[in-house]
């Protein structure tokens, strides 16, 4: 287990025999417990269609559970609350919107946005390389810089947890990677709460600090990554490394 | 582009001028066919006395006031519809019937409930706005990116500030297009509700003009028509650039 989560405190965040089904059609998610330590970053890995973007739907309170229940810090998720960002598969940036304005958009959604708003939003940019593309518009970004300011958008509001939906799926390794190494840093610094859906291996061991293993809607397997931090990208080329994703894929081979 | 337009006047000058050298030549009477020179005349005397300016004045204010009144309800009304299944279930027969129905057949009527006048006139161009802005804002507002929507729920945005705040604006193209479709319309219906029921405006001027047999001053009102429904159509093409500035900007 990771060492930063004590065993008496309740978990930041708990999924208690969760199962949901979508209308007319049968279980996408059975019996699912998950339990996410504060400040910890949580991966859920499994090939397309287990069922794991619909846990992160869950745990977010977009979807609602036909039996079990969501807790975050012991208070039952009926729906989603500031406390959470999502990022989703893809960037859905408003092209209307600049990148700044597309960043402060949760809070100018909700009234005028104070000086410490956009200070803080500058901030994020500047975390994530966008400083120079602020007054861009979403059709002038790469997908990588897309990307960049869909997460930017997601921590404006500085919450303790976060959601994030295969964010990288549509990127190219090389623009992959450097956003993980960002994302590392700037998870860390924050000390944000992530739970994570990826079908990545290497993605999942080198961003997190626990792995659960989704197959046909139920949680097959867990797996702490005991690696130390900082984790740099020649992380990825060590046999420490190597080891966790082998162990990993062979336990979502078991279950073919 | 950019080459287009002088051809494009050298075009419309040479048909203007095949046209008065056709009528010098075969001696058309000006009763039937008068020469675009006669037609400037005519147009030139009826600016500078003042005879026109009353005339126009009837019929852009009539059209402006049915654009806004209709438009407006149509924009509104398109929103509802949009927003519930259950009111377009119920209301779009009705909606589509007010459309088949031939408005120009509603005229006698309107003079009927509301008399001579601007009244029936602007009645009439707004029932004509009405249609293209209701469709094209209900479809807009049904038409929004799936995944948006959820961000917009993630975001804890209100009903209204979805509708808002999203689909009315990623679908602001579309509006605006119904309302360039609304306007170019709005001097049709305008006009031809003049014919029937006005003694002000330039449909009535118009029917006033044949019932005097002065074709060349039925000639200058058609192009004051024509000219005032180029501008109201560059006007709002150069508000909808206006508006979606943003969107059309390109690396």
């Amino acid at each position: 287990m990771d060492m930063r989560a004590s065993l008496n405190t309740p978990p930041f965040v708990e999924l208690d025999a969760v199962s949901f089904a979508y209308p007319g059609r049968a279980y996408a998610v059975r019996s699912v417990n998950l339990q996410i330590a504060q400040g910890t970053f949580h991966s859920l890995i499994g090939r397309s269609g287990c069922g794991k973007t619909t846990v992160l739907k869950l745990a977010a309170g977009l979807l609602g559970p036909q039996s079990g229940q969501v807790l975050l810090q012991g208070q039952r998720v009926k729906k989603p609350s500031y406390a959470m960002g999502f990022v989703f598969q893809a960037p859905t940036l408003l092209d209307w919107l600049d990148v700044l304005g597309n960043v402060l958009l949760p809070l100018s959604l909700h009234g005028r946005v104070s000086n410490a708003q956009s200070a803080k939003a500058l901030e994020l940019l500047a975390q994530l390389g966008l400083t120079e593309l602020q007054r861009r518009f979403p059709q002038q970004l790469s997908g990588g810089q897309q990307s960049r300011v869909a997460i930017a958008r997601a921590l404006v509001t500085s919450p303790p947890l976060l959601f994030m939906d295969e964010p990288f799926a549509a990127l190219d390794a090389i623009t992959r990677s450097e956003l993980q190494r960002d994302l590392i840093t700037l998870f860390r610094q924050q000390g944000v709460s992530v739970l994570f859906v990826t079908h990545d291996i290497g993605e999942a061991v080198y961003l997190s600090d626990q792995v659960s293993v989704m197959h046909a809607g139920e949680l097959v397997h867990q797996m702490p990554v005991d690696l130390p931090y900082p984790r740099d990208s020649a992380l990825r080329y060590t046999p420490e490394f190597n080891d966790r994703c082998a162990r990993l894929a062979q336990a979502m081979d078991r279950k073919i | 582009m950019r080459r287009a337009w002088p051809t494009s006047i050298a075009l419309g000058l040479g048909f203007v001028m095949a046209w008065e050298l056709a009528v010098r030549l075969g001696q058309t009477s000006p009763l039937v066919l008068p020469a675009p020179s006669v037609i400037a005349q005519s147009l030139w005397l009826g600016l500078s006395s003042g005879y026109l300016w009353p005339h126009i004045w009837a019929t852009t204010s009539a059209v402006l006031l049915g654009l806004l009144l209709g438009g407006g309800l149509g924009f509104v009304g398109g929103m509802a519809l949009g927003e519930s299944p259950t009111l377009r279930r119920v209301l779009m027969p009705y909606v589509v019937l007010s459309q088949v129905v031939p408005k120009l057949a509603l005229a006698p009527l309107f003079i009927v409930w509301f008399g001579f006048g601007t009244l029936p006139i602007v009645v009439m161009t707004a029932l004509i706005c009405f249609f293209p802005l209701l469709v094209n804002t209900s479809t807009c507002v049904q038409q929004v990116d799936p995944q948006r929507l959820e961000l917009f729920r993630m975001l804890q945005a209100s009903r209204w500030q979805t509708l808002w705040q999203l689909k009315v604006r990623s679908g602001l193209a579309n509006v605006m297009a119904g309302v360039r479709v609304a306007v170019v319309l709005a001097w049709v219906g305008a006009v031809v509700a003049e014919f029937i029921s006005a003694s002000r405006g330039l449909g009535a001027l118009i029917i006033g003009a044949q019932g005097s047999m002065d074709t060349p001053l039925m000639f200058a009102v058609l192009s004051v028509i024509t000219v005032l429904g180029l501008g109201s159509y560059q006007l709002t093409h150069l508000l909808e650039q206006g508006v979606l500035k943003r969107k059309q900007q390109t690396p």
